[in-house]
This record gives C-alpha cells, sequence and structure tokens, in this order.
C-alpha cells in the first residue's frame, strides 16, 4: 500500500500542519500523548492527502475536502438542551457519553445506569497505561490512512470507556458524537473513542454522529478492543446534515473466542466514508458487519472494509445494502485477508445495491486475499433495480405503482434494519432512514 | 360479468393469443384446460394487466367497461383477482402487513375506512383458519422461503381477503400434494357464490373433480378449439390433448 503514497508533504498538507501548530500551542496535550500526536503529525506527513489513483481512495474524491480552509472547533460549545435530548436513543438516558465537536463532555454525559460495570476516563489519562500507550504507537507505525492519521495527530481529547470483566449491564451505552457546525467558515473536529471490553463482558454499544448545525468536518478514529470472551452488539448511526463531510475509521481487535456484531446505518452527506480495519486475532473470534445506506440527491457514501483473519477457527459476515437515488454515489471496497495459518476460516461477504435512478452511482470491490489451503470464503455484489415482476405482484393486489415501488424499496433496507439489536435504534432508522425512501 | 371478444395478445411482439372469445356471468366456474405453451398464462397475465403483454386486437369487457383500458391496479381494485402460478417472493414485507394494505386499498377504493391493524387481524386469523395455515405465516415474509403449498395457500388466503369479483387461478393445483389441494380446493369452493365468477386454469382434471366447473374450454396455440360441460375434462383426461388437437387441425 505504501507504493501510492506521497513522498513529500505538498500544498494541500500545508494548512493542516499549521492547524496542528495551533493546536500544539492553545491546547498542549500532556506529555504521553504529545509523542504520540507528534508521531502520528510526521506519519500524516508521509502519507499525504490520497491521489485519484490512492488504492484506498479509488471511489472517493476528497479534493474539494482538503481544499478547505479549516478553522479547529473550539471547545466549548454546547448544543441547545433540547437538540441534544432528541438525540439521546430512548433508554439510554442514564447510559450515554457525550462527545461536542470531539471534546468529551463529562458535564453533559450520564453513566448512571452502567455503575459499576464501566469506567470512563479521558483519553488522554487512560494513555498513561504503557501497554495502550504501545497499541497506539504500533497503530501509527502503521497507519495507512492519512485521515486516521490526522485525527491521531490532534488526540489529545476524547474518551476512553472500559467494561469490566465478566460485566454485561443491561442498558446500552450510547456514545453521542454531536458536531455543533459554524455559521461561519468550516471547522474540523475530530473526536476519538476507545473502547475496552475485558474478558467475558458484553458491551451494548450505540454509536451515534448528528450535527447540530452544517458546515463541518468531523473526522473520528475509534479503537474497539475486546478481550478473550468478549462481546459487542453494535449499531453505528450516521446523521449528519448534507454540507458536512464525516469521516471514521473503526479498529477492531479481537481476541480468542470474543465477537463483534455491529450494523451500520447511514443517511448520507456530501461525503462520508467509513473505514472498517478488523483483525482477529485468536481462535473463535467472529465479526458481523452489516451495513445500510439510504442516498439521494448528490449525497455520497464509503465504505472501506479490510478484516484480517489472523488466527484460525474464525469466522466474519458483511451484508451491505444500499439504495441510490438521485445523483448520490456509494462505494464499498471490502477486501478481507485469510492469512498464512489461518485455516478453517469462515467468511462471507455480500452487497446489495439497488439504483433508483439513472444518474445515481454505485461502485463495489468486493475482493479476498487468501494465504491458507483449508478455508471457506465467499463473496459477491449484486445491482438491480426494482424488480418488475415484484411490482406487478404487488399492483395486482390493488397497490398503487407509487406504494409498491415504496413498499419494495423500504423492504430492502428493512432486511438489515432488521438485525439492528436495539428495537429504539431500529424503529427510528425505520422511522426516519426509510422516510427518505417516500417520494 | 367478463366478456372476452376475439382477443389478440402477445409478448415481444410475437403472438400468442389468436382470437379468444369467453364470455363469463356471474355464479359461473369456467376452466381453461390445455397444453404446455397453449397461452393459458398469457391470457391470464393479460387480464390481471401484466406490463410485459400487449393485446394487439379485440376487446375485454368487464362489467361493461374497457378492462385492458385499466391500470393493473385499478383492475384489482374493480375487482378482478390472479392467483399466480408462481407466487412472487418479497423479501422484508411482512405478510400480514402486505395482506392489510391491500385489504384496505380495496376498502379505500370502495369508499370505507380504512381498517386498523387489529380490526384486521380478526379477520385474517379467521381467514387464515379456514385454510388450515399456521399463525407463523403471519408474520414472515411475503411468499419468502414458503414451501410451494403454503404459497399457494397464501394466494388462496388473499382472494378470500380480496373477495374480488372475479377470479382467474393460474395452475393454482401444480405443486400441491393432495391434502393441500383438498384445502386449497376448499378454500376456493367457499368463494364461490352467486355474485362472482372463477376462471380455473389448469393442465389436470385432477383440480376439477374438487372444484366442478360449469364449463371447460380448450385452448390450443392460441385459440379455444373446444368447449364444453364439466364432462370433457373427463375425456380429454382420458384421451389426452392430442386427441382434439390431432382432429381440429
Amino acid at each position: 500500500m505504501s507504493g501510492t503514497v506521497k513522498e513529500a508533504p505538498g500544498q494541500a498538507e500545508t494548512p493542516f500542519l499549521e492547524l496542528h501548530k495551533k493546536f500544539l500551542q492553545d491546547t498542549p496535550p500532556p506529555g504521553a500523548v504529545r509523542g504520540l500526536a507528534e508521531a502520528a503529525l510526521e506519519r500524516f506527513s508521509v502519507l499525504g492527502f490520497p491521489h485519484r489513483k490512492h488504492e484506498m481512495y479509488t471511489f472517493v474524491g476528497t479534493q474539494d475536502l482538503v481544499g478547505q480552509a479549516f478553522e479547529l472547533s473550539g471547545e466549548g460549545a454546547t448544543p441547545e438542551q433540547e437538540f441534544l435530548r432528541a438525540q439521546v436513543v430512548p433508554g439510554c438516558e442514564n447510559s450515554v457519553l457525550v462527545l461536542v465537536d470531539g471534546h468529551y463532555r463529562a458535564d453533559l454525559s450520564d453513566t448512571s445506569a452502567l455503575a459499576g460495570s464501566i469506567g470512563v476516563v479521558p483519553f488522554a489519562e487512560a494513555l498513561s497505561d504503557s501497554g495502550l500507550q504501545n497499541y497506539f504507537k504500533d497503530a501509527i507505525d502503521e497507519e495507512n490512512d492519512v485521515f486516521a492519521a490526522l485525527n491521531a495527530a490532534f488526540m489529545a481529547d476524547g474518551v476512553a470507556i472500559t467494561l469490566k470483566e465478566k460485566a454485561a449491564p443491561e442498558a446500552p451505552l450510547q456514545v453521542l458524537c454531536v458536531s455543533t457546525g459554524s455559521t461561519g467558515g468550516p471547522v474540523l473536529n475530530q473526536p476519538r473513542v476507545l473502547i475496552q471490553v475485558q474478558p467475558l463482558a458484553e458491551l451494548k454499544l450505540i454509536t451515534s454522529f448528528c450535527g447540530e448545525r452544517p458546515n463541518y468536518f468531523v473526522n473520528a478514529v475509534m479503537d474497539i478492543l475486546v478481550q478473550e470472551g468478549g462481546q459487542v452488539s453494535a449499531a453505528q448511526v450516521q446523521r449528519d446534515p448534507f454540507e458536512a463531510w464525516h469521516f471514521c475509521k473503526t479498529r477492531v481487535t479481537l481476541a480468542g473466542d470474543s465477537r463483534f456484531f455491529t450494523v451500520g446505518a447511514s443517511y448520507g452527506s456530501r461525503l462520508v466514508r467509513h473505514h472498517y480495519d478488523a483483525r482477529l486475532k485468536a481462535p473463535g473470534a467472529e465479526l458481523s458487519l452489516n451495513a445500510v445506506s439510504v442516498l439521494g440527491g448528490q449525497e455520497q457514501v464509503h465504505q472501506f472494509v479490510r478484516i484480517h483473519h489472523e488466527a484460525p477457527h474464525c469466522t466474519s459476515h458483511q451484508l451491505f445494502k444500499n439504495i441510490v437515488d438521485g445523483k448520490s454515489r456509494v462505494s464499498v471496497d471490502g477486501t478481507v485477508i485469510v492469512c498464512t495459518g489461518a485455516q478453517l476460516t469462515y467468511s462471507d461477504q455480500l452487497i446489495n445495491n439497488l439504483m433508483l435512478s439513472d444518474d445515481a452511482h454505485a461502485d463495489n470491490k468486493p475482493n479476498l486475499m487468501i494465504f491458507a489451503d483449508d478455508v471457506k470464503c465467499t463473496h459477491g455484489a449484486t445491482v438491480g433495480q426494482v424488480s418488475p415482476d415484484q411490482m406487478f405482484y404487488l399492483k395486482t393486489r390493488g397497490l398503487s405503482e407509487k406504494t409498491a415501488k415504496e413498499l419494495l424499496t423500504k423492504s430492502f433496507a428493512a432486511s438489515v434494519i432488521d438485525t439492528v439489536r436495539f428495537p429504539a435504534v431500529a424503529a427510528e432508522l425505520k422511522k426516519s432512514l426509510l422516510k427518505k425512501l417516500e417520494a | 360479468m367478463l366478456e372476452i371478444k376475439d382477443l389478440h395478445a402477445g409478448f415481444d411482439g410475437a403472438e400468442i393469443l389468436k382470437g379468444i372469445s369467453l364470455s363469463v356471468n356471474a355464479g359461473e366456474v369456467h376452466a381453461i384446460m390445455g397444453p404446455n405453451g397453449s397461452g393459458k398464462s398469457t391470457l391470464a397475465k393479460v387480464l390481471a394487466g401484466h406490463p410485459s403483454y400487449q393485446a394487439t386486437a379485440g376487446e375485454v369487457l368487464y362489467q361493461g367497461r374497457n378492462l385492458l383500458e385499466m391500470d393493473t391496479e385499478k383492475r384489482a381494485l374493480e375487482g378482478v383477482f390472479l392467483g399466480f402460478q408462481y407466487p412472487v417472493e418479497i423479501p422484508g414485507v411482512n405478510n400480514a402487513e402486505f395482506l392489510r394494505m391491500a385489504y384496505n386499498a380495496r376498502r379505500v377504493h370502495a369508499g370505507e375506512e380504512e381498517l386498523d391493524p387489529l380490526d384486521f387481524d380478526e379477520i385474517l386469523d379467521e381467514k387464515m383458519a379456514g385454510l388450515g395455515m399456521e399463525a407463523k405465516y403471519k408474520n414472515r415474509s411475503l411468499n419468502d422461503g414458503f414451501s410451494g403449498g403454503e404459497k399457494k395457500k397464501n394466494e388462496i388466503l388473499q382472494m378470500a381477503i380480496l373477495e374480488p369479483k372475479i377470479a382467474v387461478l393460474d395452475e393454482t393445483d401444480s405443486g400441491l400434494d393432495i391434502d393441500a389441494l383438498r384445502i386449497v380446493a376448499g378454500g376456493v369452493n367457499k368463494l364461490r357464490g352467486p355474485g362472482n365468477a372463477l376462471i380455473l386454469i389448469t393442465h389436470y382434471q385432477r383440480l376439477l373433480e374438487y372444484i366442478q366447473p360449469d364449463f371447460v374450454h380448450v385452448l390450443s396455440r392460441g385459440k379455444i378449439i373446444k368447449s364444453g360441460e364439466k364432462g370433457l375434462a373427463l375425456e380429454l383426461e382420458a384421451m389426452g390433448y392430442d386427441w382434439l388437437t390431432t382432429t381440429n387441425a
């Protein structure tokens, strides 16, 4: 991958280097973090912003984004209470962690329902742990995504969550990332979340990204480390206004017999990119990644997925469903890497696209790299329109063209939404995400 | 009720129906039999308004109005029902919800109020029990993963709920075992009445033992080559379609 990397920082990177100087001056991070942040900035400079042929950004045009003159989001903004309350998933009123413009806000968070099960500290504080320091040092050294490196360069703030051994709280934890946006020029905020699940603990997790006002770039990184026998069931909802850029890298590390299930739902914006990097480190690890995007107008959502099967007897499932209307664009670039020795791997991947207009665009690149000889791996992609046979069937039962089409497009997305393990989230998605399909 | 006059129709420019005339009155059951490729299913699709099939000549009057000019959904709302030979699977669409939507579309069209889910559920339970359908089929996706028999039962369930004036059942007997055939036929018989009519499309006489037709028509190469009473079906069963196609050729 390094073959496509630029050799020296160019014009596009310079404003971000200037921002970083300002960041170090205004909010100097504590010692250990500062070292990492500087290493990350170095990595950012080496990687450079992607050009058109960059493998990781084949389908994602970032020229417009990196050409913006961003300011850093300030620290003190507090969203309107009413807005904030509306973003809290019913049932998470006492188990919600709030980040505003990338800054962890203890004053707006409430985790009383999880008392005794979880520990929550500011990110910089968690980095006093030398094991974590090494983890992040390695992550920065190996980082191949320039935007994740950019986030790491600004990593002082954020939140670190630990679910204690064998804890299995009933209430889901909601990590709510609010961008307050800007009424002037575009602003940049970079949330960072670390989640550690200790052995045999089970976490129910909802991550929600939303914006109070438009005109921002939210560039998030989330590290999820699941130890032996631990489990995470997650729903990840992206719901920014159109005039926003949303990048998020989710890095998942799975120990033996641990599990990570997630369902992503994207409303789209002018540019959304999800990067999943998952490593199944020891036998028995299992990962399931489902995602649904419903797009219209000029909205874009891009998924970049790398799943590394590093040990035998691991399982991964992926299902993507995209509905594109208007001039929207979607892409899924997903590779499953079965490393040498990862025998008896089971992996499947399916990408389904429903095209509702002639001008919508879907790029798919399902890919397998297998270095073991006793594995079962499948992958595939479909692109289609609403089935005329299904339309005819529904119409012969008296449903109008409009109703029939709506029913069929909604059902296409519903099959992923139905895999969301939180009824309140699924209900909201059915209400609002699928509402985008109503004419 | 239904008057088909010299109907020519086809698919993709090929003429499949080459002049069919048939008159169906309220209260009657007509069986249309014929060998593979004779145009039986085409007739069903043309009557229901499949967009890929075009009538090129002739006319079809339904209750005195030009049926061919009506949209597919309009025909359904006015009481025309097609029981599919191969019911379409629609994953993600809840069966009960779909049935209620179809039922309410009909009610709204008739100027009545929509029924809420609870009230509809009572009707649905009763109709499903009548067809020996298990309650689990309510909450499954429409026809998705249903066995052949359950799909056909689901077609008849839709017919029972929509109470059409004229139903065209396209090979409803195919793929059914004897028990399922008896149940499905029983369901159809319950829906027979002086106010509605039925067109049964079938290969075999077997179905007609359970649903007694008033008239039997033999379709071959796009034309009705013989019509008669129910005894004709028995003759066909004994002598095969060759008997007619060769004598009429």
